[in-house]
């Protein structure tokens, strides 16, 4: 076997410039890790006393994998001095999002699951990243589609994205949602975030959330990451990771 | 089912001639072998089997639209 999981720790003022550091290095797109904060770190009072942001990323890519990614990625900045998103032609963004289609719809076919499914491009708020291919599935009773934990949207999304990436030669991040599931989802989760971050404060005690995928897990880290009084962090081995809220000392 | 596996294997290796999907059927109970190249069964386990364990999340769906429960196992090649 020549897959490995590498991780690469980061250190930067805040947690978003650490992870982009690290993509950097790696010269990955965001997709292709997981993100761990291991400390949101905080600012201090007046620059004084300070802890910079830590988190660690775990890219799960043969390291053959990763280098030839990152050569593609390269190649693509330096031979159009342009980042990759205006590097695709329209013709290339067409036949992503049909490929990406076809794809998701042969898959649900040999599931027996009928269903609408339809793709568009969503072009990130930081052009640095590459545009990402959203697919929307429609249809009646999809709940079996979503599963435990959204266990079956995952799955489906992740082997999508690596029969799309092996296709097309390249990484394209795509994003699967389910009548609305992750939109809905998301919104839940933060809210569920504030609350439970209100009864730390109130108890002192931390709170100990039910397992969670990684971007789920992420969704929360993110939402509590400026919370004046309370922090986050992920505790246990996938499937059972799980997001403590606790107070900050 | 087999489709299901069959699909998914022969678009992620390099060597399509070498995939290879049986299917066993013993009541309600299915069992799948996958067969594929050496050099590609990275591709179809994953780092810590999360490409396989992805298969067997879609292949339960597969089965329970049939109310049966699928089993998928990857062979070694010889």
């Amino acid at each position: 076997m020549t897959e490995e999981k590498s991780t690469l720790e980061i250190i930067a003022p805040t947690v978003e410039e650490a992870v982009e550091r690290g993509l950097d290095q790696l010269g990955l797109p965001r997709d292709a890790v997981d993100v761990e904060i291991l400390d949101t770190g905080s600012r201090g009072v007046f620059g004084l006393g300070g802890r910079q942001a830590r988190v660690r990323l775990t890219f799960g890519f043969s390291k053959t994998e990763a280098a030839e990614m990152r050569r593609d990625v390269e190649e693509e900045l330096f031979a159009t001095g342009a980042p990759p998103k205006t590097a695709l032609t329209l013709d290339e963004e067409d036949r992503s999002l049909k490929l990406t289609t076809m794809v998701v719809r042969d898959l649900l076919e040999r599931m027996k699951v009928r269903a609408k499914v339809s793709a568009s491009y969503l072009q990130p708020a930081d052009p640095k990243e590459a545009p990402t291919v959203m697919v929307d599935i429609q249809g009646n009773d999809l709940s079996i589609l979503i599963g435990r934990r959204s266990e079956t949207i995952n799955a489906l999304q992740y082997i999508t994205n690596l029969i799309v990436g092996k296709e097309l030669g390249r990484w394209v991040p795509v994003l699967i949602d389910v009548q609305g599931y992750r939109t809905r989802r998301e919104r839940q989760l933060r809210a569920m975030a504030h609350r439970l971050a209100e009864q730390v404060v109130q108890t002192g005690r931390p709170q100990v959330l039910e397992p969670m995928p990684a971007n789920e897990r992420r969704t929360i880290h993110l939402e509590l990451r400026d919370h004046p009084l309370v922090k986050t962090e992920s505790v246990g081995e996938d499937p059972n990771r799980k997001v403590t809220i606790l107070l900050k000392k | 089912m087999k489709e299901l596996i069959e699909y998914i294997a022969l678009s992620l290796v390099d060597d399509a001639t070498q995939v290879q999907v049986k299917q066993e059927k013993i009541g309600n109970k299915v069992r799948l072998e996958l067969k594929v190249a050496r050099e590609d069964m990275g591709r179809v386990i994953g780092k810590s089997g999360k490409v396989a364990t992805a298969m067997r999340v879609l292949l339960r769906v597969a089965a329970a639209r049939e109310g049966k429960q699928a089993n998928l196992e990857i062979a070694e090649p010889r």
